[in-house]
């Protein structure tokens, strides 16, 4: 058994930066340390966006995008779950009805799963109904038509789009801007992210993503998670800047250590 | 006055915009265009492959919502591969790569011999699940290929072993499966250039600058300077003229808002 | 146990698939190819999974004649003609008249639906950017600016009118951009990894309900 050339340094840094994250997430879980996030108002808009609704009489939207569970947009996707779980949560509290859209067929019976047995806890399985969770197509723009078609039949005043987004964002976020929802979004895909500032009300920028659930849970397991990736991130630029200062006086040294 | 300039109904802009896109389609106004960087690197590549002994993989992974960027893109670039006679593997990670394959194949039958010159593999379920599949085996990947034939009769697949026994792969992209799933899934360093959608391009270019693309045409522009340094002019070159209008009418609301903005708020001034 | 046997078969499979990467190894190989293709396969039958709940979404709506159900006839009418056509054109590759039918039915009717829900991006993007750009702060304007010289690097016209624009807009783009598509990618990536090893390792089991 012999390690494939080139990638001994992405081993070394998967263990190292694993150890930080999961170092600083058993330290919080056990209680010995407490990490503190800063206010993120796109999360706190939630419950806003939801009272909105209530007050309305109108439903929720809420879709995990177009990320799916076996890719590189997994982890995306997953911290979608964890808002999700939220929102059932406010719904359930509210009594108020909460439409979920999928285009992923795999991330699909997750969603229903989750979306089931999160009103089971919040004492209200009775709200979850055959169409609570909608799987309209894995086809991009059938998908983007079907939820459009949503938004105008069944008047949303709020829509949350939380998970990775490609081109359908402007689609979702203007036509919610047009029957007049409040919306708050939030994707990790920089290129859509200048649509959700442009047309919504709360976004959520890059990595705050992935705050989402340790922000709105305050889970020991998560807060950890979040505080060891701070950590990473440490690492990340000290890497970077010794990268930088090598490169300037044109030593490869580091770049040769990466390719190893 | 300037209180409605500020919210212009947004059915006044749909119609202006589209009667302004509408115009140079039908009568396209010819505006010259240069070629970036990173089409031409592409163009180079190309040129340089031998007939003889090279085989690109020609990857459709682009839906139909993308196609008016994107197509243009592949059109432009097989024609270029058909021209020179560089032997063509087409394959799709998206379902509705190989009805496009089919496209470019009849559109473009007199440059490629069936079989010999390309072939369409079809399509493979799974996303990036699949991709790498197929960049650890592809030989074995497909028993056959989209129109029914097996794989393993066809000369172009007679070469083929690894994905090393490719000498070029481009990929033509909407979204996921796209550059990010093959970058991790090919060995480090092999020549890999993307055909993305212009939105993306901010996304993508750090990519192309830290030289782990070896090439990227860029949306519908991409299509088009393609298409001039081919010196075969298609569709791509003929759209631009009405993107370039569309972005003169989306500046004009810009300004016209703004202008709006500050004079409504002289006035609220004034008057307090 | 309903928790243990999903974790468990997470954690292996995960560890297989990542020590594929970087161990060169044969039945190591040939067991994370034998994987990957159950993925894929898994995959196909999430699809047919899903269909099964949007029909029968559908066809409740029709039997219950409730609001917009001629939409959902419409629904169910054209998944039943593409997934019979699709199947019968796989199952005789040699009809010539199937296939025709097949990609006439993309060429035609899929593909042009396709292609118009993309083309209404283009009067979304005006319409939100007439709504949001407005020059309200330092940093608006700014964005403002910098969108305004990349539309006119990007078209022809703008190169037109001044053959700088083009440079303004790939600097802008190569530069300013890409230092702050680094900086937010390196988060996302630290995310995605920090959330993967958390769900590879069974600490988040939130995916899994919430019940016992």
């Amino acid at each position: 058994m012999t390690m494939i050339n080139g990638t001994f340094f992405v081993l070394a840094a998967l263990l190292v930066y694993g150890t930080f994250i999961i170092g600083v997430l058993v330290a919080t879980r056990s209680g010995k340390f407490t990490p503190k996030i800063r206010r993120i108002a796109a999360l706190d808009s939630i419950e806003e966006a939801v009272g909105r609704a209530t007050e309305m009489g109108r439903p929720v939207h809420y879709t995990p995008g177009y990320g799916d569970i076996t890719s590189s947009t997994a982890p995306q996707t997953f911290a979608s779950f964890d808002v999700l779980t939220y929102v059932v949560g406010l719904t359930a509290k509210y009594n108020t009805q909460l439409i979920v859209t999928c285009k992923s067929p795999q991330s699909f019976p997750l969603i229903q799963e989750l979306v089931r047995q999160a009103y089971l806890a919040s004492g209200k399985p009775d709200m979850f109904q055959e169409d609570t969770v909608r799987y309209i197509s894995d086809a991009q723009f059938a998908w983007a038509a079907g939820v459009l078609g949503i938004f105008n039949r069944e008047k949303v005043a709020a829509n949350i789009m939380i998970g990775y987004f490609m081109a359908e964002s402007l689609l979702f976020a203007e036509g919610g801007a047009q029957v007049g929802a409040i919306q708050v979004a939030g994707t990790g895909n920089l290129a859509q992210t200048a649509f959700f500032v442009a047309a919504c009300d709360y976004t959520l920028i890059g990595e705050e993503l992935f705050a989402g659930g340790a922000y709105l849970s305050q889970d020991a397991v998560k807060l950890g998670s979040l505080g060891g990736q701070d950590y990473v991130k440490l690492a990340t630029m000290a890497l970077i800047s010794v990268g930088t200062l090598l490169a300037t006086f044109n030593s490869k040294w580091l770049v040769d250590l990466m390719s190893k | 006055m300037w209180q409605k300039l500020q919210n212009i109904d947004r059915r006044i802009i749909y119609t202006l915009l589209l009667i302004v896109l509408f115009v140079p389609m039908a009568k396209p106004l010819g505006i010259p265009l240069s070629v970036n960087e990173t089409t031409q690197t592409v163009f180079d590549t190309i040129e340089a492959l031998d007939p003889q002994s090279d085989t690109v993989l020609f990857v459709l992974d682009y839906s139909v919502g993308g196609q008016a960027d994107v197509h243009p893109q592949a059109v432009a670039v097989a024609k270029h591969l058909g021209r020179r006679g560089i032997k063509t593997v087409m394959v799709g990670f998206v379902t509705d790569g190989p009805m496009f394959a089919e496209q470019i194949i009849a559109e473009l039958g007199d440059r490629f011999t069936y079989g010999e010159t390309v072939i369409n593999l079809g399509y493979m379920s799974g996303g990036e699940t699949a991709v790498k599949s197929f960049v650890e085996d592809p030989k074995n990947s497909f028993e056959n290929d989209h129109r029914g034939n097996r794989v393993a009769n066809t000369p172009i697949m007679s070469g083929i072993e690894t994905i090393k026994d490719f000498s070029y792969i481009i990929d033509f992209q909407t979204g996921a499966p796209g550059y990010q799933d093959f970058l991790r899934q090919l060995p480090a360093g092999f020549p890999y250039a993307a055909g993305i959608v212009t939105v993306c391009v901010p996304n993508v270019i750090p990519y192309y600058n830290s030289g782990q693309l070896h090439g990227l045409l860029q949306g519908l522009r991409g299509a088009a300077e393609y298409e001039v340094v081919l010196g075969e002019p298609g569709e791509g070159a003929a759209r631009m003229d009405a993107q370039s209008m569309g972005h003169v009418v989306i500046i004009a609301f810009i300004v016209v808002g703004n202008l709006a903005y500050f004079m409504t708020k002289r006035s609220v001034k004034k008057s307090a | 146990m309903r928790r243990g046997v999903p974790l468990a078969i997470v954690f292996i499979v995960g560890t297989l698939l990542l020590l594929n990467y970087f161990v060169a190894n044969d039945t190591l190989k040939a067991t994370s190819t034998n994987l990957v293709n159950w993925g894929v396969i898994v995959s196909a039958f999430a699809v047919g999974l899903a269909s099964v709940n949007l029909v029968r979404i559908h066809i409740n709506k029709i039997s219950r004649q409730r609001p917009g159900w001629i939409n959902s006839v419409a629904l169910v009418a054209t998944m039943a003609i593409f997934i019979s056509v699709g199947i019968y054109t796989k199952l005789n590759p040699d009809n010539a008249g199937a296939k025709a039918l097949f990609q006439n039915l993309f060429d035609h009717s899929y593909s042009p639906f396709g292609s118009a829900m993309f083309a209404i991006l283009a009067f979304y993007v005006a319409s939100a950017s007439y709504r949001a750009f407005r020059m309200r702060s330092l940093e608006a304007s700014l964005l403002l600016i910098a969108a305004v010289l990349v539309m006119l690097g990007n078209a022809p016209i703008g190169e037109l009118v001044w053959d700088k624009f083009p440079v303004i807009s790939n600097w802008l783009l190569r530069v300013i951009n890409m230092t702050g598509q680094r900086g937010i990618a390196i988060g996302v990536a630290i995310g995605g990894f920090a959330t993967s090893m958390r769900i590879l390792l069974g600490f988040d089991r939130g995916h899994l309900g919430q019940g016992e």
